[in-house]
């Protein structure tokens, strides 16, 4: 083999290993859900959140703002509340740690949820609301029935800030228009709604 | 007197005939060789043309994969701590593995079919990447098909399979391992990467008539050149004799 045969054939072993350490990192990346968290199996009590009524459900969403990934949640969030025909509500609470500005939270997470026909947006600071919920990592949804029972958690997104078709969707949407009894979960793909100590 | 007229029949390999067959024949040859190593050199300068163009081409998709990444997902959170997002050293990092080797393929390897192929399989590994950058939205796979496209003016069909073996292999070997990503149901039909595909078939089909034109239509003025340029050093030959006679005759 000459010289640039070698060149050659070196720089492409250095390509595939490269390729391959990518895919890997990406895939890890993907597919690493966040903490599932422990949402209550009945509505909490003293949540300032508006309780199932009228016999509909409630869909509750717990956002970072400034997390990539609940980008998709909300997207997903869009696609889903017409699926459930008026019969259930949506919340979406805001993260803002207290010692942060107001605005900090005006983000397109913000915005894009406010656009959803059925959902109400709401500052949750320094994360109280969601701790009541049990709510570890942004994009955690929990469903409620009307009558309070927790009957779904997790996320609406297939892996980390990528949108399109869930077997969340699917899962909510029986529970909520088609009487489905059995409870359902999926993973949570976002951001950390608790800071990492030390910092 | 009746007068039969017979045929007249032209004997084969007659003397006269013979030379001017011999010289049709060595004339066309001639052309044919030539016509072959105007379409070789062509199709040659095309592909390095072509190489060139699409080293180029890597290099923006990595300056917008890096802005992308800069503008959709800066950072990543953690409650109240942020740090650089995972999308951008991809961008950078992943975007230097997608880019610089069928970069400098392109540069010190031009018009070879390594290099083009290598070119194919990382334009499709683009798309992926963009797709990802983008969280998957429905409007970045259209890269996919532009790719094939612009893939296409390699005018060689087998370009075109690489490329999609490429994206037909990483979409089974995502239903293999994770169908939901792909799909967004746990349990799709097995026949689902093939529906994919159908659509990347769907588009190769007509790029691979087009291709197989392309390559005609290259021979057929690669002939036309080469007869051109036969006719015309035939005629400076009979020029040159005709000037050579009268010349002659003058003394």
């Amino acid at each position: 083999m000459t010289r640039r045969g070698t060149v050659l054939a070196a720089a492409g072993l250095v390509w595939l290993a490269s390729l391959a350490t990518a895919g890997r990192a990406v895939w890890d990346y993907q597919t690493t859900a966040g903490a599932p968290g422990e949402p209550p199996p009945r509505w909490p009590e003293g949540s300032r959140v508006p309780a199932p009524a009228g016999g509909r459900a409630t869909l509750l969403v717990v956002a970072h703002p400034q997390c990539p990934c609940t980008r998709a949640t909300i997207a997903e969030l869009g696609r889903l509340m017409p699926r459930l025909r008026d019969r259930a509500a949506a919340h979406v609470l805001v993260y803002r740690p207290a010692a942060f500005a107001p605005g900090w939270e005006r983000t397109e997470v913000w915005s894009a949820a406010r656009r959803i026909p059925g959902v109400s947006v709401h500052l949750d600071l320094d994360g109280v609301e969601a701790a009541r919920f049990g709510a570890a990592t942004s994009g955690q949804v929990v469903v409620y029935d009307a009558r309070g029972r927790r009957r779904f958690s997790g996320g609406l997104t297939t892996s980390r800030g990528h949108v399109g078709e869930s077997v969340a969707h699917q899962r909510i949407e029986a529970i909520v228009t088609g009487g489905e009894t059995a409870d359902g979960t999926s993973r949570v793909f976002g951001c950390a709604l608790a800071t990492p100590q030390g910092d | 007197m009746a007068m039969s007229i017979a045929p007249v029949a032209e004997p084969h390999g007659s003397p006269v005939e013979s030379p001017v067959k011999a010289a049709d024949a060595h004339r066309e040859q001639r052309i044919a060789a030539r016509a072959a190593a105007l379409f070789q050199e062509r199709r040659l300068f095309g592909w390095k043309r072509l190489d060139r163009a699409f080293a180029w081409l890597m290099a923006g998709q990595w300056a917008f994969a890096v802005v992308i990444a800069l503008l959709v997902s800066p950072y990543g959170w953690a409650g109240k701590v942020k740090a650089v997002h995972f999308h951008v050293y991809l961008a950078v990092l992943g975007g230097a593995v997608l880019t610089l080797f069928p970069a400098a393929l392109a540069a010190f390897h031009p018009g070879r079919a390594l290099t083009r192929h290598v070119i194919a399989a990382n334009q499709m590994l683009w798309s992926a990447l963009l797709i990802h950058l983008t969280g998957g939205r429905i409007e970045t796979h259209f890269h996919v098909f532009g790719s094939l496209a612009f893939l296409s003016f390699y005018l060689d069909w087998r370009v075109l399979l690489t490329a999609t073996v490429v994206v037909a292999g990483d979409h089974l070997l995502r239903q293999l391992l994770w169908p939901e990503s792909v799909y967004g149901v746990l349990n799709p039909e097995w026949w689902r990467f093939l529906e994919h595909a159908f659509w990347v078939l769907f588009e190769n089909t007509v790029l691979v008539l087009a291709c197989l034109t392309g390559v005609k239509d290259l021979m057929h003025a690669a002939r036309q050149q080469a007869a051109v340029e036969a006719l015309r050093e035939s005629d400076e030959v009979k020029s040159l004799a005709l000037e050579m006679a009268l010349a002659e005759a003058r003394r």
